[in-house]
């Protein structure tokens, strides 16, 4: 299984973020989880940064998804870098943010 | 205290001294209200003080769970003066280490409010005196090295202490129709801004999240395919109006958003990053009625709210002013209405307050951290917020 994300679906509502953290650590935070909103808010762009075991970072942005890169500015310099954070592992197979996403943005695919 | 620091900060703008207190089950009392909370604070710490407030939802899972707010001295008449704040500023608030912000006394120097970890200080700027607030949210997040820091700030016009001035979040206009930005003004207060990176407890972490899924599942139901802003007002339900759209922005946790981004500067349909400043972000419905019945077209009420944000200055008071002073409204004579300003007469508009016929229900919805847009929209429900307070913060809020 594997989160599949599809960018231009993303409403930038946070709830992807949180839940991941709250997978891990069972509190209300953004700063432990896998996936990351990117955003540049005066230019309305935005997407997602996501921290797996087998691809690598995978970056969602509005024109397109990579992989196996490093995201730059992923989250701001003050925020918990990406590459300290754990990588996904599904909650198991139950991904919250999959299941929290509200447009279908996140979903679980084999 | 689940859902809560348990701390209220408190600043003193005079001698530039930071203290905490502690948010006690007194001083929550009976009513979870975080308004009734907000009062409470003013009369121990002086009506002059502005209070920064969180709801105990806000940054929870329930839908729309986006809401802070900031309270200021009622008006002479006795008119409440508070306005929502939305976007991720209320949550970064509640993630910043504190329920509440008290901002006492008034600054012998310019500068703004820095809140993070459960700490605030004092940063003077005398260079920021008197920049657009677009230029003071880039300063303070380049300064401060995070471009995911909320700023609350004034413009020239909350400097200058006009009446018909706005704050404004981040870039955008439309939660202040209180014009606390000359209250800001009146304290030497250039911006206050927040990151939060701490955490907050729920009584039932599980639970709270499966319950908040279904729920926001049954709206998405109920509310059918979501158009941004169009969605909620005729105003941007218009063909040049849909030519602009860019995409439709959430705040935290809204599953229906009514932040329609336009684009005036390149291709709407542009999704790289191509331009930094390529429009602007509507969500002020009377501000975009007001300008449309001036004659404005949606490109020109894009530059024109875009401009107003700014300076600080209230759209709906400017574009009305100039309308009736006979003045021909487009985005050259507004630019310079907002560089040399004449007093305006300023009434009171009403944006996210007109989400609610009934004034208590506004209350109790941003109270509890909720947007009331949304939450008017889908229908306010007591009791169903009381189901959810159990499994969030362990007690059935009384609402």
């Amino acid at each position: 299984m594997r989160l599949r994300i599809e960018p231009l679906k993303c409403i930038c509502c946070g709830l992807c973020e949180t839940s991941c953290s709250l997978n891990r650590d069972s509190v209300l935070t953004p700063m432990s989880s896998s996936i990351i909103l990117h955003v540049d808010d005066k230019a309305n762009y935005f997407g997602l940064v996501l921290k797996t075991r087998s691809e690598g970072l995978v970056l969602a942005r509005p024109e397109g998804l990579t992989s196996g890169q490093q995201a730059s500015g992923s989250s701001g310099p003050g925020a918990k870098p990406v590459l300290l954070r754990e990588a996904c592992d599904l909650c198991g197979g139950k991904a919250k943010c999959a299941r929290v996403c509200p447009t279908g943005c996140i979903t679980l695919e084999d | 205290m689940y859902l809560r620091n348990g701390k209220i900060g408190v600043f003193d703008l005079a001698t530039c001294e930071a203290s905490d207190a502690e948010l006690t089950e007194d001083l929550v009392g009976d009513d979870i209200s975080s308004l009734v909370i907000a009062d409470k604070l003013a009369s121990i710490h002086g009506e002059d003080s502005l209070v920064f407030g969180t709801g105990v939802l806000t940054a929870s899972f329930v839908p729309a769970a986006c809401a802070g707010f900031i309270r200021a001295k009622p008006y002479p008449d006795g008119w409440s003066r508070f306005i929502p704040i939305l976007g991720f500023a209320g949550v970064e608030l509640k993630l910043s280490g504190f329920d509440f912000i008290v901002v006492k006394g008034v600054s012998e120097r310019h500068g703004y409010l820095w809140a993070r970890d459960g700490i605030i200080e004092f940063v003077e700027s005398e260079d920021l005196r008197s920049k657009d607030s677009w230029v003071r949210t880039d300063k303070i997040r380049a300064d401060q090295g995070d471009s995911k820091i909320q700023v609350i700030s004034s413009g020239p016009w909350g400097d200058a202490k006009r009446e018909g001035s706005q704050l404004v979040i981040d870039y955008w206009g439309g939660e202040d129709k209180a014009g606390l930005g000359s209250v800001f003004g009146e304290k030497n207060l250039i911006a206050v801004a927040i990151r939060g990176m701490g955490e907050v407890e729920l009584a039932e972490p599980e639970k709270h999240f499966e319950d908040s899924v279904l729920l926001m599942r049954e709206h998405i139901l109920k509310l059918g395919p979501n158009h941004g802003l169009a969605s909620y007002s005729k105003a941007a339900d218009r063909e040049d109006f849909k030519k602009l759209v860019h995409r439709h922005v959430a705040c935290y946790g809204c599953p229906f958003p009514c932040r329609t981004f336009l684009k005036t500067e390149e291709d709407p349909k542009e999704m790289r990053l191509a331009i930094k400043d390529p429009g602007y972000l509507h969500y002020d419905i009377p501000a975009l009625e007001v300008a449309f019945a001036s004659g404005m077209g949606s490109r020109d009420a894009t530059l024109a709210l875009r401009m107003c944000a700014k300076a600080g200055a209230e759209p709906v008071a400017v574009i009305s002013n100039m309308k009736a002073s006979g003045a021909r409204v487009t985005p050259e004579t507004i630019a310079s209405v907002l560089s040399d300003p004449e007093d305006l007469r300023i009434d009171r508009v009403a944006n996210f307050e007109a989400s609610f016929q009934d004034e208590g229900a506004y209350r109790d919805c941003l109270g509890l951290g909720l947007c009331p847009r949304y939450w008017s929209r889908i229908g306010f429900d007591k009791d169903e917020m009381a189901s959810f307070g159990e499994s969030a913060i362990g007690k059935a809020p009384d609402v």
